[in-house]
């Protein structure tokens, strides 16, 4: 049997704290010595005490008390959350490749790229339960069924790019995705629903600001520049951009993957999240952690970029 | 200032320069966006491609003054549409000018 190395005495640890998101990742490495194992620590423990039943929270809502409205949103945010598994799967083997570019040249920058890769099992894990839950309801709602051809079509792989952008772009699909479940839970007048949405919502509101750290700590580090979270964010924010989703007057047809945001069905009767002004606010936001850099409309957003871009 | 032909020769160059095609590739068979971006091994999807307008907008304003913003562009849209909303956009500040 081999030794294992024995530490003279145990490790106090000081009272536990709440479980927090580490949000100055570069520091924390550099400058804190904060190991993966201690992060990794420190998003189980986040991820368990978030934790929450998709089975009871279905069982508890009182389908009767569904409204025509209500059940358009639950259908279309079940197809939407089928978009995430190939996200959250694309993101490990992404992270992985990224990390070992790094590991030598940079390894602060290789260890955070590996906390983000290590923490996409956890974000898999919670979209699992959005997913399930709405499609759940709209089986027992009796709504249009999902086919084995549309949920294997849902499950396409988006194309790769570079690590900023994709991590731009995650935060603010989880922005969007946090506004309209925040609208959604506004407007339901069924308690189970409305609960179920509000759960779903801090999720979202927990995966943006998971994204936008590991986003700050790539730029913190010197090697990723402004410029690409600023693309994304412009390609949400111009003039008939991504952030309209579906009601843009052009949607790209594609054959790569699918994008939620394209794909919504907004049908007669349906009470459909917009809140346009709120998702700019909180991209404006956003980019001002990633970046450090302050925009407050879109035009400047697009003349920042532009002068980034050189 | 010069002159409209004079500036069209300079956006087409610019183009050429950023999306690292040479000028015939990209004009001579008017290829879609889509086209370009696969041809192009400088680009691999529509943010490159927004970026490589992008500097040619820059290039624009810092040797003539001119600003153009680009709108949202499908990628089927063809590079001589393209070139179309730089020229009218550029031909608008001109007469602006002039006036
Ligand atoms: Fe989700
Ligand atoms: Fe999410």
């Amino acid at each position: 049997m081999s030794a294992v190395p024995q530490r003279r005495e145990v490790l106090r640890v000081p009272p536990t704290r709440k479980a927090e998101i580490v949000a100055d990742l570069y520091r924390a490495i550099r400058e804190e010595g904060r190991t993966l194992v201690e992060l990794e620590w420190e998003q189980q423990r986040l991820h368990e005490s978030r934790r929450w039943s998709a089975v009871e929270r279905v069982d508890a809502v009182e389908l009767e008390g569904v409204s025509a409205s209500d059940r358009l949103v639950v259908w279309n945010a079940g197809r939407a959350e089928l978009t995430t598994k190939p996200g959250a799967d694309r993101l490990a083997r992404l992270a992985d490749q990224e990390c070992r570019r790094w590991q030598g040249r940079n390894d602060a920058v290789a260890s955070i790229i590996q906390a983000c890769g290590t923490w996409s099992r956890y974000w898999n894990e919670e979209e699992a339960h959005h997913e399930t839950s709405f499609n759940r309801l709209a089986l027992l709602l009796g709504l249009e069924r999902i086919s084995d051809e549309t949920f294997i079509e849902f499950r396409k792989i988006f194309p790769d790019d570079d690590m900023l952008r994709t991590l731009t772009l995650l935060s603010i699909s989880e922005i969007v995705a946090a506004v309209n479940y925040a609208h959604c839970a506004r407007i339901t007048q069924e308690p189970g629903l409305k609960a179920l949405f509000k759960q779903v919502g801090a999720d979202e509101i927990q995966h943006m600001n998971y994204f936008i750290a590991f986003a700050k700590g790539l730029v913190d580090s010197g090697e990723y520049r402004a410029k690409e979270a600023f693309a994304v964010a412009h390609l949400f924010l111009r003039e008939g951009g991504e952030v309209q989703g579906s009601r843009r007057e052009h949607v790209e047809q594609r054959e790569t993957h699918v994008n939620w945001w394209d794909q919504l069905e907004y049908r007669e009767g349906m009470n459909a999240p917009d809140a346009a002004e709120k998702k700019e606010t909180l991209i404006f936001h956003a980019l001002k952690r990633i970046t450090g850099i302050t925009v407050s409309s879109a035009e400047e957003l697009e003349d920042t970029w532009m002068e980034l871009v050189g | 200032m010069p002159s409209a032909d004079e500036l069209k020769d300079y956006i087409q160059k610019k183009f050429s320069e950023h999306l690292g095609l040479s000028q015939e590739e990209i004009f001579g068979a008017d290829l879609t966006l889509a086209a370009l971006i696969t041809r192009s091994e400088r680009m691999a999807n529509s943010v490159d491609l927004m970026e490589a307008f992008a500097r040619t907008s820059n290039a624009l304003r810092r040797e003539h003054g001119l600003r153009v913003r680009l709108p949202a562009l499908a990628l089927d849209t063809r590079i001589s549409k393209v070139l179309e909303v730089f020229l009218q956009e550029v031909q608008r500040q001109r007469e602006e000018r002039a006036a």
